[in-house]
């Protein structure tokens, strides 16, 4: 492509690309400049960016001060990925029902399923606390992981179902014509075709899971060795004070996993959610 | 073995009837082509037979079993699809064999029949390729080599060769003629690629809107078109029609009168009575002379196209409707706003009656080897 910006053009586009990211990033530099400074330093008046007494010291104290934050991180780590594995377990099957099936009411089936997304877990978390304890699921890791899955289904479904619709119907009747079964062909043919769609479901669903899993454990679990790392922060309150440098350093590091995660798969989210759009 | 017969054959979607009643005997081992124009129902109809498309009515017989509600598999078809359908992240092997692994044969036995098939195709140096990484004519290969490592009865293609540039096109066309040969199979072939029909067909059949317009051998369809369908459908470019008017007639021919008030007699199979009639006149661009034949009409070429081997001029027809197209010889006299005299002969003429149906022929056919031909001026169907 020719480039067709002049200079100052260019040094717009950059000063909002700065302004933009800026406003993105500052709660994660701040966070980490936080981890750094002893815990009087934190709110020290003046303000100032850099000190010369920065350590890595809450790093380490933060794993003697909560001993089970390793737990923490695991568990959460844990329910994300089993939420992730069922709710691709009912997202494949079903966006692949919607995207070759035809069936009476299969629309208004689709269009509840969005319609859940709107109304979102904060306002069912009642109604669902009744449930599990009805179904003697409360302080279990399944309490967590369940609900966790089922609010991300009806996104991953309509990710996966626009995927789906982009594989042509020959390749299946292709397979069918010469024998092959639903079963077989959806499992040798479709899903591998599809794999960059599931990846970018994956992430996706891992990514809102993660995320979400604060309010099902905040509400569903007091079993403090199956909770995941955002109640577990909870633990740096103290009674006094909030040990904010050895908080802000355990978040970091809890974001980790994802940032691992996105960092490896995100040019199949590029790829997935773009593909396509441009004829190849 | 691959006889196929269609009885009555429907389609409805919904409420629009695509197919309007097909009956068509295919014999084992021929090479049929369906064509005819976009939207006319080729790929519904081969699709019905294939087993992907259900039939609303009319039954479909292959070796005399009804198949209407058999999987594709158990009809002993095999279906080489327009866009290939290869399967991208199998290796091309995987992808001949796969017809094979889903019947779950024996390892050697797959390895025999992969290779007997890609030595027929010339695949051996592919076969651990990805589709991705072949060339359009290789795909295009590869998929007939799943068609027929299962060995079916018939084959069903379509369009097969409409993604391959002309001269990819035209060599896939002589290796499917020689595939027709060595596989001796009944091979069903939907096309709206003239040449393709022309050139690879035992039997044409020309669909038009649902319904077939006419069956025959392709210089049949050429020499004798049953209607002013077929007779504008085959043939490039396409035969020229001029209003006419039925002065005299009898069983061996028939005197038209030309809107210019010129005369001439078809030697076609008429019938008396039909004076006053207001009939179509046919001659394909190929038949016309210059200044030469039973009949000279003068028209002004508004485009004159020289190729070398041919001259293609092109006249608006006096009366404003219609074209009259000519191919002549490369060095014909022919200029663009310079009337020129288009002459023709009589045996060279067709004749449809006001409804678009042809009267017979009855004129030698001396340029066509008698092999090809049919024998009856009636043969139809
Ligand atoms: N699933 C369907 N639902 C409704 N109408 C259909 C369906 N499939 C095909 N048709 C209609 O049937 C008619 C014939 O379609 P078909 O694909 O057989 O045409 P074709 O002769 O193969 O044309 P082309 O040369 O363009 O491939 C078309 O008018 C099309 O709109
Ligand atoms: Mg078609």
């Amino acid at each position: 492509m020719i480039d067709k910006y002049t200079w100052w053009e260019k040094l717009l586009i950059y000063t909002g690309v700065l302004v933009f990211l800026t406003f993105v990033l500052a709660p994660f530099i701040e966070a980490f400049m936080v981890s750094l400074r002893p815990i009087d330093a934190v709110f020290r008046v003046p303000y100032r960016f850099f000190t010369e007494d920065m350590s890595f010291a809450a790093y380490f104290t933060m794993w003697e001060n909560v001993p089970k934050l390793w737990r923490y991180i695991l568990n959460s780590f844990f329910i994300s990925c089993c939420a992730t594995a069922l709710a691709l377990a009912c997202i494949i099957p079903a966006a692949y029902s919607f995207s070759r099936f035809e069936y009476r009411f299969r629309n208004p089936i689709l269009g509840g399923f969005l319609a859940i997304n709107m109304i979102g877990a904060a306002v069912l978390i009642i109604p669902l606390y009744k449930l599990m304890l009805n179904l003697g699921l409360l302080n279990s890791y399944a309490s967590m992981i369940i609900p966790g899955a089922a609010f991300t289904v009806p996104t991953g479904i309509f990710l996966m179902r626009s995927y789906l619709l982009r594989i042509p119907k020959e390749l299946e009747e292709a397979a069918y014509v010469d024998g092959a079964g639903r079963i077989y062909t959806l499992w040798r043919v479709i899903l591998p075709v599809a794999l960059p769609g599931i990846v970018v479901v994956a992430i996706t669903t891992f990514i809102t899971a993660y995320a979400q899993q604060f309010l099902f454990a905040l509400t569903f679990n007091s079993n403090s060795d199956l909770h995941p790392l955002p109640m577990g922060l909870y633990q740096f309150f103290g009674r006094q004070r909030i040990v904010w440098n050895e908080l802000m350093a355990a978040s970091l590091v809890g974001i980790l996993p994802v940032l691992l995660v996105y960092v490896f798969l995100q040019r199949y989210i590029v790829a997935g959610l773009t593909a396509g759009a441009v004829k190849e | 073995m691959g006889q196929l017969r269609m009885d009555n054959v429907q389609k409805r979607f919904g409420d629009t009837e695509v197919i309007k009643g097909v009956s068509l005997d295919i014999a084992n081992g021929e090479f049929v082509v369906f064509v005819g124009p976009s939207g006319c129902g080729k790929s519904t109809l081969l699709r019905m037979i294939a087993g992907l498309e259900e039939i609303s009515e009319g039954e479909i017989l292959i070796d005399g079993t009804v198949v209407n509600d058999l999987a594709p598999v158990k009809r002993g078809i095999s279906m080489v699809f327009q866009s290939y359908a290869l399967y991208p992240h199998m290796s091309v092997y995987e992808n001949i064999a796969f017809p094979l692994r889903v019947e779950r044969l024996a390892q050697p036995e797959v390895d025999k029949r992969v290779k007997r098939a890609s030595d027929i195709l010339k695949l051996h140096e592919r076969l651990t390729h990805k589709p991705g990484q072949l060339s359009g004519g290789q795909r295009q290969r590869v998929a007939i080599g799943r068609a027929i490592v299962r060995e079916p009865e018939v084959f069903l293609f379509d369009e097969p060769l409409s993604n391959l540039d002309a001269a990819l096109r035209a060599e896939m066309r002589v290796e499917l003629s020689k595939l027709h040969r060595e596989l001796e199979a009944t091979m069903i072939y939907v096309t709206h690629d003239q040449v393709e029909a022309m050139t690879m067909a035992d039997r044409i059949v020309v669909l038009d809107a649902g319904f077939v317009s006419q069956v025959g051998s392709p210089l049949e369809l050429y020499h004798r078109p049953q209607n002013t369908f077929v007779a504008g459908f085959i043939g490039n470019p396409k035969m020229n029609f001029l209003p006419a008017t039925c002065t005299e007639s009898d069983e061996t021919g028939a005197t038209v009168q030309l809107s210019n008030g010129a005369s001439i007699r078809v030697p076609v199979a008429a019938r008396p009575g039909l004076e006053g009639q207001a009939l179509t006149l046919g001659i394909r661009p190929e038949h016309i002379h210059v200044d030469e034949g039973d009949l000279v009409l003068e028209f002004t070429p508004t485009v004159v196209e020289r190729l070398g081997i041919h001259t293609v001029t092109y006249s608006t027809l006096p009366d404003g409707n219609g074209t009259f197209t000519t191919v002549l010889e490369g060095t014909a006299p022919a200029e663009t706003g310079k009337p020129l005299g288009h002459g023709f002969n009589a045996a060279d003429c067709h004749l449809f009656d006001g409804a678009g149906a042809a009267f017979s022929r009855t004129a030698p056919m001396a340029d066509t080897p008698p092999s090809v031909l049919p024998t009856g001026p009636d043969h139809t169907q």
